[in-house]
């Protein structure tokens, strides 16, 4: 087991968020946590990520606790993650943005090439590499903080709804790169709204509703459940 | 006319000088403030009690000028590592605290300088003797020093910032904390950097105007309230912004003593400062 969340409970000042949540992946799986606005999705990635320390319940990264470490520290384990908002480093330059994203890295010779590497894949931000991040349109911020995230070499990547706010097109093409950083061997949690695009790419998924787990199973399943097709996609 | 002119050319040099030292009180306070989020009134205390510091390494221990500085500088900065972990961390995000923790703190390190020091003035050693001359009018060469040195640490923080990864990594900090955090940039390893540096650059800057000027336990607070107009007027955490901003107060805190009375002098810094943020509220190099 890679990955694994135990009936996590978070609290803000005394309400409670997260009931108790459990989920649970395997190397080099790809799953999504579906939710609508406001169910708890992006506290879950926030407790996982160390930026909000859970109330109780517990969370294990390749059988050990993490949940009690520092952001940092679960980085350097191998946990980053793509948060909502992208949250850049607006007023530097793309490259800076990529650059500094390799912080904990002593490795100056691997920075450079998955520096490289990340230009071969979107060629656009290699195009901007000396514009500030914010001076990007939605999709291309969206590219930055992916590549930004994958310059920590993570083992699992966290994406919280990198689908918000961009064009159709442009879904599709975060959607190509998802697939791609799965296929070359990432483990992949991705947090959606748009359920439609989440179940095409994950093999499993879940559901979180106010706080709760209310469904999980296969995304082929999942598809063809009746509270999926009304509650999410819509149907 | 002879005079005049030789009045404006001092009032020139005078002025860089004193935009040199407001610049560098100026980018400590504005690297405290964007990235530890905290307004470090107690700045100017740095500031004072690194000059006194010199005042001592000189007089009493007989240690050349520059030596002297260096070891202020590197003995203040350890000062801010210690302020940061026993003072500012335990209050972060409490605004309250924060003001409450540095105004105590200007107290006792000004008391403190009182009771050491005495209220007397006191001097150190000039930077350098004799004048250049320009135009046939001879301005004090320790004018151009105390301007070379607040260039050359102007220029060595930006390469730094720029250049190195935690130059970079408190760029990041302040920018964007929470981001800066999920890339694996630990606050509290940047904080207390961005504290040390700030603290250096306000010794620096105190002994550079105990030895052009001299030495008050007052001195302080003149630097405090120029680096925070600076900070208003250059834009929050723009270096380009404080160094324009600190040349321009300088010049006039040097020029318009000349040619106005006090009034004029004490109220023009000001009036420009609200003219220039209802012009532009960000500041000059502020952003959005
Ligand atoms: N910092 C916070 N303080 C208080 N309540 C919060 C905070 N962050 C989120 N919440 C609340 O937690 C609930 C879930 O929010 P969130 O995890 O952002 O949902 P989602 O990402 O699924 O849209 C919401 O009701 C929100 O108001
Ligand atoms: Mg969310």
């Amino acid at each position: 087991m890679l990955f694994q969340v135990k009936n996590l409970v978070v609290r803000y000042e005394g309400a409670e968020i997260l009931k108790g949540i459990s989920l649970e992946m395997e190397e080099g799986e790809i799953i999504t946590l579906i939710g609508n606005n406001g169910a708890g999705k992006t506290t879950a990635l926030r407790a996982i990520s160390g930026l909000k320390s859970p109330h109780s319940g517990e969370i294990l990264f390749r059988g050990q606790r993490i949940d009690n470490l520092l952001p940092q520290d679960i980085v350097k384990r191998g946990i980053s993650q793509v948060p909502e908002g992208r949250a850049l480093f607006p007023h530097m330059s793309v490259s800076e943005n990529i650059r500094i994203s390799g912080f904990l890295r002593n490795d100056k010779q691997g920075i450079k090439e998955d520096l490289d590497r990340i230009y071969d894949s979107f060629p656009v931000l290699k195009e901007r590499s000396a514009q500030r991040a914010s001076t990007l349109s939605g999709g291309e911020q969206q590219m930055l903080a992916i590549a930004m995230a994958l310059m920590a070499r993570p083992t699992l990547l966290l994406l919280d709804e990198p689908s918000t706010g961009l064009s159709p097109k442009m879904v599709t093409e975060i959607g190509r790169v998802i697939y791609n950083i799965h296929k070359s061997g990432t483990s992949v949690l991705l947090v959606e709204q748009n359920a439609n695009l989440a179940l095409s790419l994950a093999q499993r998924g879940y559901a979180i509703e106010t706080g709760k787990i209310v469904l999980s199973g296969f995304a082929g399943e999942l598809k063809k459940s009746e509270h999926v097709k009304r509650a999410y996609l819509g149907q | 006319m002879e005079t005049s002119l030789s009045f404006v050319l001092q009032a020139i040099a005078n002025g860089l000088a004193m935009g040199g030292l407001y610049i560098l009180v100026a980018l400590g306070l504005t690297l405290i403030l964007s990235i530890m989020g905290i307004l470090q009134l107690a700045h100017g205390e740095i500031y004072m009690i690194g000059a006194y510091l010199v005042y001592y390494l000189t007089s009493s221990l007989g240690i050349s000028l520059y030596i002297a500085i260096l070891i202020s500088m590197g003995a203040m900065g350890l000062i801010g590592l210690v302020l940061e972990r026993g003072i500012f961390r335990p209050c972060k995000g409490d605004f309250l605290s924060v003001i409450t923790v540095a105004i105590a703190l200007t107290l006792i390190l000004r008391s403190y300088a009182v009771a050491q020091f005495g209220l007397f003035e006191r001097t150190v050693p000039k930077l350098a003797s004799g004048s250049l001359v320009f135009f046939g009018v001879a301005v004090p060469k320790d004018r151009f020093v105390a301007m070379l040195i607040a260039a050359a640490m102007s220029v060595a923080l930006y390469l730094f910032l720029k250049m190195t990864r935690y130059g970079q990594a408190m760029f990041a900090c302040a920018q964007n904390p929470e981001g800066a955090r999920l890339r694996g940039i630990n606050p509290d390893l940047i904080s207390p950097m961005a504290m040390m540096i700030g603290c250096a650059l306000a010794a620096a800057g105190g002994a550079i105007a105990g030895s052009i000027w001299m030495l008050t336990p007052t001195m302080g607070t003149l630097p405090l309230v120029k680096g925070l107009i600076i900070i208003v007027i250059g834009g929050m955490g723009s270096l380009s912004g404080a160094i324009v901003a600190g040349i321009f107060l300088g010049l006039m805190d040097g020029i318009i003593p000349v040619f106005f009375g006090p009034v004029v002098t004490s109220i023009a810094p000001l009036v420009i400062v609200v003219l220039i943020l209802l012009v532009k509220p960000q500041g000059l190099f502020g952003h959005g």
